[in-house]
């Protein structure tokens, strides 16, 4: 008998069951499977066949078959094992499909996806994307995280700031949260006794479950503890107006929340208005463009870049 | 990379065939090779897996113990058992892999599959309940991740179509902007940015492209037959014979560019400084990267780049200069 069909007759039998069946029982049901003269050896080939299934998420329970626990038994609950049904459109489900697949190397999200298919409101046979990719980068550790965030666990690990200090960190993770193509951990510092977050590609070990964790406070926000660039996050209180050579202006705002064109004047230059956080964070941004690009205000800013090019002339 | 598909050991036949059996029988006809093609099973492998199905059954193979399998031309028919008619539930694993995934791409902007990556993760967070996602669905967040990129279909889909491309492409580190021919094999995002890998055909070469340069995309008509080249995981920069190799001092508000760029032998400081080596095929990509870091980078070597930095930024300091004009 075929390994695959031994197993999904188990399976069935112990969904069909209504009551736990002790090993023998099993045995005289599946005699195919389980039939072989040495009791021991059958009961060794169902053991590693119970494993298996378990390990594939079947929910084996094992319970007493009689009031005096002399004898265990074995049984599949239907409400554990059953996926509620959800119904999708197939619109749904190729976008799903295309989210699972976008994470090159994560089984998990491609298995989920083709148990929900099943769900489909409308054959997928004409489903048809155009693939892409996510990088994993710094994916690795987004599964632990995850979990802990996900049952309230505290976490441990090693982790090594942008600017270049490492630290053995205990954190109650509050929230995950992804942006600018790198997920983040925000959560209490239970060495500082405050709320921080940590970029996963920077966590330098693995990550250790530390025990019960402690729930965010009311109205947490995981964005508001996350440094967004220049722009950061929220109103900013002030713009700035940038002007763009005719080279870069078609995609250098296209990266700044917030952006506005303001006017594209007659030499092709565009003039774009950015929310303006600091001086000392947006002059970065604007160097980067060289002389394709030339802030028109606030002169605060205006004079912020000046000084830096300044600088850099006087060696 | 498609690699020769290994023979599939049981357990893992078991698995798909709980996935594949309840969608065949929600959807009777089915071609055999868009479940393949859905499931990610070869075909001749699915075939053999539903002839073991047909075989299961239970004593007393009543009517309703077992399973029909019907194929016929490339068509297929189930009838299962009961038992087998509902696929299983998500492990936590699967659920929160899907939620993770899902809730990222929901909001990156310009994709056209956000809005109904939206929905359905409602009826998933709906459907599954705190049982399976804990308290996840309440803790996941994303952000504007990324940038708009408007040509992003189009490249998308003639990476599925194996359409050749012609396209305008700005090189920000040049200034230059070329026309070429390409062949996209793979659209992936890294570090918040999309990328296209392809064979450009203007340098007879593989060459990465930044998705939000490409100003203008043209379909030509013409298929290519794919090199196998590798997109995501790749590093950004691929490395050349004729690379110059930059030594930089990076203090600790640019220490961030040797987690973005490929840098090599980085050595640190007590200062909190660190020492790297950037190899780069163009002095020029590197001097606005240096301008933009200002007096957190220093150039070690070649003094060269350290002219090239300050030229730059005699030029950046004459628009200002010149009054109101450019």
């Amino acid at each position: 008998m075929h390994p695959v069909e031994r197993l999904l007759n188990l399976v069935a039998l112990l969904l069909e069951t209504r009551r736990p069946l002790p090993f023998d029982e099993i045995r005289e049901a599946l005699r195919e499977g389980y039939g072989q003269e040495d009791f021991q050896s059958a009961k060794r080939m169902f053991e590693r066949d119970k494993d298996v299934l378990r390990d594939l998420g079947i929910p084996i329970e094992t319970a007493p078959t009689d009031p005096f626990e002399v004898e265990q038994g074995y049984v599949i609950p239907r409400e554990r094992y059953y996926l509620p049904e959800i119904a999708f459109t197939p619109e749904e489900l190729s976008a799903l499909i295309v989210a699972a697949r976008s994470a090159a190397g994560d089984p998990f999200a491609e298995e989920a996806v083709r148990k929900l298919l099943a769900g489909s409101e409308g054959g997928l046979a004409g489903f048809s994307v155009g693939p892409f990719a996510i990088d994993p980068g710094d994916g690795a550790r987004l599964g632990a995280l995850a979990e802990a965030a996900a049952s309230g666990r505290s976490v441990r690990f090693r982790y090594r700031t942008a600017r270049g200090e490492d630290a053995e960190r205990h954190v109650d993770p509050y929230g995950l949260l992804w942006r600018g193509g790198h997920w983040y951990l925000v959560g209490r510092d239970r060495g500082r006794g405050e709320v921080r977050a940590f970029r996963l590609s920077r966590i330098a070990s693995a990550v250790e479950d530390a025990g019960e964790g402690s729930p965010p406070p009311q109205g947490f926000r995981a964005a508001d503890h996350v440094q967004g660039g220049p722009w950061g996050l929220g109103e900013p209180a002030r713009h700035a107006v940038v002007a763009l050579s005719p080279d870069v202006a078609w995609w250098a705002a296209a990266g700044v929340p917030g952006a506005e064109r303001v006017r594209t004047r007659r030499d092709g230059w565009v003039e774009v208005r950015v929310p303006l956080t600091s001086p000392d964070q947006l002059a970065p941004w604007v160097l980067q463009f060289g002389p394709d690009a030339r802030v028109l205000r606030p002169a605060s800013l205006r004079e912020e870049v000046v000084r830096q090019l300044e600088a850099v002339v006087a060696g | 990379m498609p690699a020769e598909p290994r023979p599939a050991r049981a357990p893992e036949r078991v698995r798909r065939l709980l996935d594949v059996g309840p969608y065949l029988v929600a959807h009777p006809g089915t071609r055999l090779a868009d479940a393949a093609r859905l499931f990610g099973i070869p075909e001749d492998q699915l075939l053999q897996d539903l002839e073991i199905l047909f075989m299961t059954g239970l004593p007393p193979y009543g009517p309703g113990d077992l399973i029909e399998v019907d194929i016929q031309d490339g068509r297929v028919w189930v009838r299962m058992a009961d038992h087998f008619r509902r696929p299983l539930r998500l492990t936590r694993a699967e659920a929160l892999a899907l939620f993770l995934r899902g809730t990222a791409l929901a909001a990156t902007p310009g994709l056209r599959e956000a809005s109904a990556l939206t929905s359905a993760l409602g009826k998933l967070r709906e459907g599954l309940g705190p049982e399976t996602l804990g308290a996840l669905a309440e803790r996941i967040e994303a952000a504007g991740a990324g940038r708009e990129v408007e040509v992003l279909d189009a490249l998308r889909d003639a990476v599925r179509d194996r359409e050749r491309l012609e396209i305008e492409y700005h090189a920000a580190s040049t200034g230059e902007t070329t026309v070429r021919r390409i062949d996209p094999e793979e659209v992936f995002q890294a570090m918040g940015n999309w990328y296209v890998v392809a064979w450009d055909h203007r340098s007879d070469a593989e060459r990465l492209f930044r998705a939000d340069r490409v100003r203008r995309v043209a379909r030509t008509g013409e298929r290519f037959e794919p090199r196998g080249l590798v997109g995501a995981g790749r590093a950004l920069y691929t490395p050349s014979e004729h690379d110059v190799r930059v030594r930089l001092l990076l203090r600790p508000g640019a220490r961030w560019v040797a987690e973005y760029y490929a840098t090599e032998e980085e050595i640190p400081r007590a200062d909190g400084a660190v020492e790297v080596v950037l190899p780069t095929g163009r002095l020029d990509r590197l001097a606005r990267l240096l301008l933009r870091l200002g007096s957190e980078a220093e150039v070690l070597d070649p003094p060269e780049l350290r002219e090239r930095v300050r030229e730059l930024a005699e030029r950046t300091l004459a628009r200002y200069r010149r009054g109101r004009a450019g």
